[in-house]
């Protein structure tokens, strides 16, 4: 099964894709995916429902968050009422550390993604604040890097052991599904989502003349 | 400096009134300067004459910001416009303008840190009817 675990819709500020757009560009397209989750920048999106939409088109989609930390940004899957009480998804200089806790208290994940990114990546800041505890799966391909950035996040994850996910990092329609998470059980809800990513059932592919290809 | 505090002190209170009477000339020659070839846009004998959906952009208020606000934005630089279209505007109306500060929140980037103000203009025509919403975004880098 094929996810793209991170995209963003019109309700992250900086997004400019509407979710019935994603959906029907990977239709007219034929992007080769069965559905994507929208992690929205800073928050996460109690109010959207897009039941009828995967109905519609035949995708699943879920909903997650994107925080930032010290350490960069943060992929949560598996926000419950409790997680968002836990920390305030607003805030831009949230602890790794308590987001990780916090979530895997909660009942989900937290990934790391873009680790390789200036700034706003765990590689730039491990250098200077040390190596981080309770970190199981990182992003290594992201369809928004440049340069090196994947090739860096993938160090990282050889050298520490971590499992690794894809995703595009959309903001527009698209870049939807340029990079995503190859999942080895079938899932159909976040719940089975978060339980996938913790038996580190997954791989991160980028899509190449209409396949899927493992990260090099 | 906590943008929380700013949100709570400064979002959502209006701050500059200001009213344009719509003239078509005008309206034409943004609509030819977008580019637009539809005659709704670009004949004024259309029976459908409008402005585009994007001719509220052009317009600014008295102020950028509340008298008072404590953030130098001299150093800010534009983060853009958006522009939400809610009615058509006519050659012959006259749009009221209000501005209040919509949201301000901070965000990191591979550029690093950024503060943005997002400063709402809402238009309203001579019966009282929403025509368009402004969002412009004004950032600062902060770190």
């Amino acid at each position: 099964m094929i996810l793209d675990l991170h995209s963003h819709s019109t309700v992250s500020d900086d997004g400019r894709a509407k979710v019935e757009n994603y959906c029907q560009w990977i239709k007219r397209k034929e992007i080769p995916i069965d559905g994507f989750v929208l992690t929205e920048h800073r928050l996460y999106d109690d109010a959207s429902d897009y039941r009828s939409l995967e109905d519609q088109f035949g995708l699943l989609i879920l909903k997650a968050s994107e925080v930032e930390t010290e350490y960069g940004h943060v992929l949560v899957f598996g926000v419950t009422q409790e997680l968002q009480a836990a920390f305030n998804f607003s805030q831009i200089n949230l602890s790794l550390a308590t987001v990780l806790e916090e979530s895997e208290r909660c009942g989900g994940i937290a990934v790391p993604c873009h680790p390789g990114r200036p700034r706003v990546g765990m590689c730039a800041h491990i250098g200077t604040r040390g190596e981080v505890e309770g970190v199981r799966t990182i992003e290594t391909l992201n369809g928004g890097s440049r340069g090196n950035e994947n090739e860096q996040a993938a160090s990282l994850a050889a050298r520490k052991g971590y499992a690794r996910i894809g995703g595009s990092d959309s903001h527009i329609v698209s870049h939807i599904g340029r990079c995503a998470t190859r999942l080895h059980a079938e899932v159909r809800d976040m719940n089975e989502l978060v339980a996938s990513l913790k038996e580190g059932g997954c791989e991160a592919v980028k899509l190449e003349d209409r396949a899927w290809i493992p990260e090099s | 400096m906590d943008t929380g505090e700013l949100k709570r002190q400064w979002v959502g209170k209006t701050f500059d009134t200001v009213s344009f009477e719509i003239e078509a000339e005008t309206m034409l020659q943004f609509a030819l300067a977008c580019g637009e070839e539809l005659p709704r846009y670009t004949d004024p004998e259309d029976p459908d004459f409008q402005a585009v959906p994007n001719y509220t952009s052009c317009f600014h208020g008295t102020r950028t910001l509340p008298e008072g606000f404590p953030m130098n934005m001299e150093e800010s630089f534009d983060g853009g416009k958006c522009v939400e279209w809610k009615a058509p505007i006519r050659a012959g109306d006259t749009i009221t303008a209000q501005s209040h500060l919509h949201d301000v929140y901070e965000k990191t980037g591979r550029s690093g840190g950024m503060v943005f103000i997002v400063h709402r203009m809402q238009f309203t025509n001579q019966n009282q009817k929403l025509v368009a919403v402004v969002d412009w975004k004004m950032i600062r880098k902060t770190g």
